[in-house]
Order: structure tokens, then sequence, then C-alpha cells
């Protein structure tokens, strides 16, 4: 009887199929919008994720705003001071930085240099292309060493070679001579950093040297295993406050971010979610008006089968597999579409594409429930028709 | 004795407004499995309200009766569509086929509701179909199939459940002479296979061919209880 039924829905759903295909846009779009946030909600937290993470999602960057009351706060002991009164904090590196002018034979550049310890790349998992970042001992010795950033390096040195090589960098009066001792990996510009384009020199060189600052520009504090950033930056900030007040000093972390930006995915989750809701309302309605119009029209049918010996229960059975089997073709028809459309716009904006099967899942399950419960009535209605009236409908 | 339709003091009211009208007023009959009969009476006399009591569409206003020795004036819808599944099968003016199936399918479709397995469907359902005389029209729809084939198809499909009754509403109403005549043999035919056939028509040529007759006029039969 139920595959019969289901046969018999096919067979009516296939003799009108425009009239089949209109009613169910609402359920195809109302499944494809459900599709289109959970799927593209997986890839975007997938991407987000991925890049706040090469960004190091567990670094902090204080940057100082001082005044001329309290910069000397600002120096290369805050770090110790910072360790000592907030826990959870690993590493604290002081960086310097300024634009500079920088010459290799008669390529002329405009970069920012920045003045890093020895442990800069490691903290900010910025890898070695070529030679070697360099060492504690340069730092202490003030060698005039540079590492380069993958594109200016490539701008500099259009045919490779540039370590061991020597640049020159202009800062004010006069120039100075550089030996590069390494290129770095290409890697994405973090909200913080933009890497590739930048050079690097040990920070004792670059405030003797090229820039006497008399106070420590930024900090950027890696977070122990084991603690949330956003706590941790939160108590350096209230740490700070206390220190120097507000206005002088500036706290972000990628972590900050993140929060961020799964506030705003949610936000336009929800707006999806909501389109979502209401085009599965207006479907469901549909559903009811199509079957109310087809229990109309097959009252002769209905009257038949009567006569033949279905019982109420039969017939409405009938009428209910016909409103799911519809809603649920709707249903695949909206996961195709939903699927496509999340598909095009990972390609758009270059997110790894991730298909959500618990969408599937939850699409199907929904455009049953709607079948089941818009088709309830006009199955009813059909299954209390009276046998002789509806014999005698022309 | 063995009445497959025993009618006692049927009426059957139905309210028009302000007013009732008495289409069955203390009708009694009786039938015997294996009769022929025929059921006469001009339009408005109160013959469907008949037809539609035996075939269980319907139930009594007043009165007792009996399909196949079971009392059908206290049953529920589901129970009724049993009964008019098992104990009657329906040959109409129109055919009332099923446009969308086939010969084959709609002829299956009673043994569907009775929950018959589909092996022993399609078997019932081809024999039938055998009968009848068009196991060559099986895979044919409706409106490729002549009024008198598809009447036939039609009557397939009311033997298929080997019911007490065949009920026929005006079967020949929709025919030409021949092919009405036709359809009226292969009746005959089915009635000296021991089927019991219950005809109604108003025409006199059908009705005065039926082995036994009533005539019902303003709902009362004609000559009194039959």
């Amino acid at each position: 009887m139920f595959f019969e039924n289901i046969k018999l829905a096919f067979k009516s759903m296939f003799s009108n199929k425009l009239r089949t295909f209109l009613s169910l846009l609402g359920i195809v779009i109302g499944v494809g919008s459900v599709v289109a946030i959970l799927t593209l909600g997986a890839s975007a937290s997938g991407s987000i994720t991925q890049s706040l993470e090469s960004g190091g999602i567990d670094t902090i960057s204080l940057t100082a705003t001082p005044t001329a009351k309290n910069y000397d706060t600002f120096d290369e002991k805050l770090g110790q001071r910072l360790m000592a009164n907030v826990e959870g904090i690993d590493t604290v590196i002081g960086i310097n930085s300024t634009r500079v002018r920088i010459r290799n034979g008669k390529i002329i550049k405009n970069n920012s240099a920045y003045g890093v310890s020895s442990d800069y790349h490691t903290v900010n998992n910025y890898n070695v292309a070529e030679g070697q970042w360099f060492t504690a001992e340069d730092n202490i010795q003030r060698t005039q060493v540079v590492v380069l950033g993958a594109s200016i390096a490539e701008s500099l040195f259009p045919d490779g070679g540039a370590v061991g090589s020597s640049i020159s960098l202009f800062r004010n009066q006069g120039s100075k001579s550089y030996t590069v001792i390494g290129v770095m990996e290409k890697k994405d510009a973090s909200f913080t950093a933009s890497y590739d384009d930048s050079l690097y020199i040990p920070y004792n060189t670059f405030t003797q040297r090229l820039q006497n600052m008399p106070y420590v520009g930024s900090y950027l504090i890696k977070v122990s295993d084991g603690y949330n950033a956003v706590t941790v930056s939160d108590n350096i900030s209230a740490y700070l406050n206390l220190l120097v007040g507000s206005d002088s000093f500036f706290v972000f972390s990628q972590a900050n971010l993140t929060e961020i930006a799964s506030s705003i995915t949610g936000t336009f989750g929800t707006f999806l979610a909501a389109i979502a809701g209401i085009s599965l309302l207006v479907g469901g309605i549909g559903i009811m008006n199509i079957m109310l119009v087809s229990v109309a029209e097959r009252t002769k049918e209905i009257g038949i089968r009567k006569a033949l010996g279905a019982s109420p229960k039969v017939i409405k059975g009938q009428f209910i597999t016909e409103a799911v089997v519809l809603t649920m073709v709707g249903g695949v028809l909206g996961i195709v579409l939903g699927t496509g459309i999340s598909y095009l716009v990972c390609k758009l904006v270059s997110w790894s594409f991730s298909v959500s099967i618990s969408s599937y899942v939850i699409s199907v399950g929904f455009s049953t429930f709607i079948g089941l419960f818009f088709g309830w009535y006009p199955a009813k209605k059909a299954a209390r028709m009276d046998p002789i009236e509806s014999l005698n409908y022309e | 004795m063995d009445e497959v339709i025993k009618m006692e003091h049927i009426s059957r009211y139905f309210v028009v407004g302000d007013s009732i009208v008495k289409a069955l007023d203390d009708v009694s009959l009786s039938v015997e499995r294996g009769e022929f009969l025929g059921i006469m009476g001009p339009s408005g006399s109160g013959k469907s309200t008949m037809m539609n009591l035996i075939g269980c569409l319907d139930t009594p206003t007043d009165g007792r009766i009996l399909i196949g020795g079971e009392d059908t004036g206290s049953l529920s819808e589901t129970e009724l569509a049993y009964i008019r599944n098992r104990r009657i099968g329906f040959v109409f003016q129109q055919f009332n086929l099923l446009g969308k199936l086939n010969a084959l399918d709609n002829v299956i479709t009673p043994l569907l509701y009775s929950g018959m397995r589909v092996g022993e469907r399609r078997d019932r359902a081809m024999q039938a179909l055998e009968r009848v005389g068009l196991k060559d029209r099986m895979k044919h729809k409706p409106n490729e199939l002549s009024g008198g084939q598809k009447q036939r198809v039609a009557i397939a499909r009311a033997i298929v459940t080997q019911p007490d009754i065949i009920l026929a509403d005006e079967p020949t109403g929709a025919l030409d002479t021949t092919t009405g005549n036709q359809i009226m043999d292969l009746f005959r035919s089915l009635h000296q296979e021991g089927n019991t056939i219950v005809v109604v028509t108003h025409n006199d040529e059908i009705g005065l061919s039926c082995p036994r007759l009533i005539r019902i006029r303003d709902g009362k039969i004609e000559g009194g209880e039959a």
C-alpha cells in the first residue's frame, strides 16, 4: 500500500510538472537557504579560524601611545613587569618600527623596518626560507644584519642571491650597510602585521643605529598554553589601566577578532535563518494550497476509490504520502540549490568549501515535517468526503 | 435459504431545506444468492437511494439492512468500506475508471485495499481481465479504450474480489445498443457462473431481460413487498 501510494504520488506530480515545480519553489528556496546557511557557516568558520591561527591566535599585540609623563613605563623591562603581574604570559617581545629607504645597487624601495628580538619569528610561526634569523648574540652585539620578507627580497634581488649580499638603509642624515642573512617564506598578512613587505633587524641594532626611540613602540605577547588570549588581554588592559591610564596604550588580540568574526557570521546566520523560516512557512502554505486544489480536482477519484473499498484512513494516507513526497522532492532540489550556491560563494571569496552533512539530514527531516504538517488538513478533507457526493461529482 | 440482500422496512429520508424528502419509504426486499435482479423506475423514484444502500455507500434512516448477513445500519465509515471492498462489485454508467492507471492497475486497485500480496493481486487481476476478454489490453489506459472495453475493464474490476453482489448502475447507459447488448450478455454469463447480479436501470428493454424485476415508484416497491 505504502509503495503504491509513493508510485501514485510521483504519477500525479509528473502529470502536472509546471504546477508541481511552482508550488515547490517555496520549499526549494527555504531548504536551499538552510543548506546554504549551514554550509557557508561551516566553510566560513573553518576558513576564518585557519587564517586567524596563521596570524597567531595565541598572540596579543600591545601598542604604546604614551604621553610625555608616562613614556618611560614602556621600556624594555615592561615585559618582565607584565609577566610578574598578569597570569598566562609566555613571552613578551618589544618591537619598534619605522619607514626606511632601502637601496641595492640601483633599486631603491621604501618599506617598514622592524626592530625585533631573536625569537620574533618563532612566536609568529614565521619560517625562514633561506639563510637564517639573527641570534640573541646578534642583538647583544648590535650587529648590522637584516632579514628580508619574501616580497621585498624579490623586489630588491630580482635575480635571487639575497643572502650574503649587502644593502643600504637610509635614515635621516646618512646610510648604513647591512648584511642580508636570511629571507623569509611567504606568509599571509595578519590583522596586525604585513609580513612579506617588511624587513627585520635585531632590536638593539635598530634602536642604536636606525632610530633612537625613547620608548618601545609595541610589544608582541605570547600567551602560555592553556590560557585564553581574550582573558589574558583583558587582564593586561586592567593592569596597564592602573599603571598608565587607558588612553596610553592599545591591546589587541587575534582571539578578539575571532569573537567578532563569529558574532558577525552569527548575525548573518540569524538573518538567513529568518529568510529560511519565512520561505519554509510560505512554502508549506503553498503545499497546503496545492494539495487542497489536488483534493478538489480529484473528488471523483476519491469517490471511486471509496466505492472500491478504500477506508478514510487509506485515502488520508494516500494524500499525506503525496504531500510528503512533494516536499521531499522540494527538499532534495533545495539541497542541490543550497550546495550549489555555497560552492559558488566559497569559490568567489576563496574559502575552503566543506559540505555540511548535518544540514542535509536537517533539510530532509524538515521537508518531511512540512509535508506531514501542511498535508494533514487536505488529506483529512479528502478522507471525510462523502462517497456518494464525490462519485457523482463531475 | 442464502439471502445476500435483506431489507426490512427500510426508509431513507433526506432533509432538503425545510421539508423532508422520503426517497425510500418502508421498503422490504430479499435477494437470494445467485439471483439476477433488475430494479427499474423513473428518475427520482428512489432507485439510486436503493442502490446506494445495497452498495453500502449509505445507511438507512430507519429499518434493518443485511448485506451477506451483516447488518450495515450501525457500521462506521471504515467498516462500510471493508464491506464494499469484500462483498460489493460496482459497475457504473460512466465506467469510473482511474484515468492515470492502465487497465491492469485499475483492476488491481480493489485488491490493494484488501491487503493482498503483490503477486497474487496481479494474477487475480489478469484472470479477471481474461474473463472479460481484455487480456491483450492490460497495459492500455482508459483513454485508449472504447466505451465497451472500458465497461469490460470496470466489470473485471467488479468481479476481481469475488464479491457477493455485482451491483450495476445503468451499465449500458453510455453505450450504443450493440455494445450494450454485449455487456448484458457478459452479465448473463457471469450470472450463469453463479454470481448474484443487481442491475439498476430505467431502460425497459434491459429491465425486462432480467430474470427477476422489481419496479420502484415514489419510494415504494410497486406491488408491495418483494
